[in-house]
């Protein structure tokens, strides 16, 4: 057992987790930040992604040793009681989400895009979200609902595009 | 002015309910996004002011928070975590299981093996399947012994100690060589074909003798993974008292009580199946999969027991689409009438019935397409192989079918050099029309949808 400190949506957070423990599980069963879900265990579908560091990535490929001492936000960091997150009220206002289980994974990916603060295109979006993976939408609500939370937060417009010419 | 006082009586209740069903959502309560209040009724096929509006999902919120709770999500106290070891192999005969080694290994409360259920069997047709094969191997993805054990990763080392003799049996992959005679018989039966269906309609030789051009295509299917985002999960806790609660996420609860009673022998009042938030299920969780084996692990350990299923075990175990082979023979006048047409259906079953037989019928009836034709032959048959198990999944049947009439229906256009959409127009149901299987068909707009559909994406233009 090996003794990890990290911090989890600004709180120091410790846990004694065997060495192979990945920082999802560690995430999902030692913090009970149950918001990430364990979708394929390999790095595909992205149902995992948390930001460490302000990076998106799939916590089921990163051991939890590896994530000491980092800042790691989850989507139970985003709202507070006070405050909805405009990604988040998106997502709901556009019905982006059907089952929901891709919807953590999603949101941190926008996150991490929307963070850097740099002009998007609806290429970009896609290119942002290629990691996560969504069975129910087809991903035209999601992608709805990135722009309208990136119009939102920034107050720019995404440039419409021809979806032929794409 | 009464109803206006009982108008505004049922508004403040609305508004009182919607109040206090917002003070229970957290965190904060933005604006909610609420349809127009004044919908009115459209007059038939007229488009209704709700098209084209967007609504929001009533558990959209809880899905954006992280919130909702999923069976992963769920923790009892003292829960032991199960692993299924498939038999990797696809057809054999299983000549011994030695659990030992494994109970001996760090961690492990219980195994289990097909043996000690008592009632191994289960499916919604016939009951074919067992939970964990007992005797016989009928496809790699069977599941032929399980392990709860304390963490998940103490359960999978535990697999590995499990110790399987097996007597290779000779497979059969393809649907057509094992529907003949001589093929390996699956389920010991006199045949692999377990399911037939027909539908014959006019004379159709005399409908290929009318026709100036016959066309003869043969179409493939195959097959596909549901692939839900969160995989099959479940978690059984048996009491003292000698009932048994489950925690699912099973789409179809009512239908897996009843397949749960079966297997467990226990009456269904004891069963307690709760149904949670699916997260994507498309066909694939309509039936039980590991809950009885979690139940007796339960029994086992008096342990509340919890099992997810792998990736892998999601793509070898669960259920899939049907892989079809479709033989299509069509008869056609020179103006692009259709004569006859004779198909043959080929359903490649995997190693148990499922939901096949049910998807075979709709598949028979769909196979002739949305086309008026006077001579028809239909023959489908549903057949065991030994590959993964195929079931429900969106559609049940009809893409397949779908994929090939109309890919037949652009042949023979092509030949006949016809317009693709004009040889629609020409067979398609019309007001009236019967399908294949006799129906009387009202309020038929397949040749409007088409002309309204190819006029707004630009056919036309695509075209050139």
């Amino acid at each position: 057992m090996t003794d990890i400190t990290l911090t989890v949506n600004g709180e120091e957070k410790t846990a004694s987790v065997p060495p192979e423990t990945t920082l999802l599980k560690m995430l999902r069963e030692d913090l009970n930040y149950t918001g990430a879900k364990l979708g394929c265990d390999v790095g595909d579908c992205g149902a995992c992604t948390v930001l460490v560091d302000g990076i998106a990535v799939n916590a089921c490929l990163m051991l939890a040793g590896q994530a000491e001492g980092k800042n790691i936000e989850t989507i139970e960091g985003l709202s507070t009681l006070e405050e909805y997150h405009p990604i988040q009220k998106a997502f709901e206002d556009v019905a982006s989400l059907q089952c929901g289980f891709c919807g953590p994974g999603m949101i941190m990916s926008t996150k991490a895009l929307i963070d850097q603060g740099e002009e998007l295109t609806r290429d970009d979006i896609k290119d942002a979200l290629s990691g996560n993976l969504c069975r129910c939408t087809g991903y035209t609500k999601i992608i709805e609902g990135v722009i309208d939370a990136y119009e939102e937060i920034t107050g720019k417009k995404v440039p419409e595009t021809n979806p032929r010419a794409a | 002015m009464a109803d206006d006082v009982k108008t505004k009586e049922k508004t403040e209740s609305l508004e009182s309910l919607r109040k206090a069903d917002d003070n229970l959502r957290l965190p904060t309560v933005p604006e909610r996004t609420l349809f127009p209040k004044e919908i009115g009724i459209a007059p038939a096929r007229e488009q209704t002011p709700a098209v084209g509006q967007r609504a929001t999902r009533p558990d959209g919120r809880m899905h954006g928070l992280g919130q909702t709770k999923y069976i992963d999500d769920m923790f009892f106290p003292g829960m032991l975590h199960a692993k299924i070891k498939r038999a990797c192999i696809s057809h054999a005969k299983i000549k011994s299981i030695d659990v030992s080694e494994a109970e001996k290994m760090p961690g492990v409360m219980a195994t289990l093996i097909g043996k000690e259920i008592p009632v191994n069997s289960f499916g919604p047709s016939y009951q074919d399947q067992p939970l964990l094969a007992d005797d016989i191997v009928r496809h790699a993805g069977d599941g032929v012994a399980a392990v709860a054990a304390v963490t998940e990763q103490q359960a999978l080392d535990a697999l590995e100690k499990i110790k399987i003799v097996y007597e290779e049996l000779t497979p059969v992959y393809d649907p057509m060589e094992a529907m003949k005679d001589d093929a390996v018989k699956i389920h010991n039966g006199e045949s692999n074909v377990y399911s037939s269906k027909t539908i014959i309609k006019g004379d159709v030789e005399q409908g290929f003798k009318d026709s100036d051009f016959i066309f003869e295509k043969t179409f493939t299917t195959q097959m596909v993974e549901h692939v839900p985002m969160e995989p099959h999960a479940s978690i059984a806790e048996w009491d003292a008292n000698g009932r048994v609660t489950l925690h699912t996420s099973l789409g179809r609860i009512t239908l897996g009580r009843a397949d749960v009673s079966r297997t467990l022998d226990l009456p269904i009042n004891r069963i307690r199946m709760i149904a949670t938030v699916v997260g994507g299920n498309f066909g694939g969780k309509n039936e039980i999969t590991t809950e009885p084996i979690l139940a007796l692990l339960s029994k086992k350990t008096g342990r509340p027991v919890k099992c997810v299923f792998t990736r892998e075990d999601e793509f070898i175990s669960s259920t899939t689409r049907h892989p079809f082979v479709m033989e299509y023979k069509t008869g056609m006048s020179k103006e692009g009438k259709i004569m006859a047409r004779k198909v043959r259906l080929v359903c490649d079953g995997g190693a148990y019935c499922s939901w096949s037989e049910t998807t075979l019928g709709k598949a028979c009836i769909l196979s002739a397409g949305p086309y008026n034709i006077d001579n028809l032959h239909v023959d489908a048959y549903a057949v065991y192989t030994n590959k993964t198990m195929t079931g429900a999944m969106r559609g049940f049947g009809a893409p397949q079918v779908c994929f090939a009439y109309e890919s037949h229906m652009d042949d023979m256009a092509k030949e006949l050099g016809i317009e693709p959409l004009e040889i629609r127009f020409m067979n398609a149901f019309n007001e009236g029309s019967t399908s294949p299987t006799g129906q009387l068909l009202e309020a038929v707009v397949v040749t409007d949808s088409l002309k309204m559909a190819s006029e707004r994406f630009g056919w036309k233009e695509w075209q050139k």
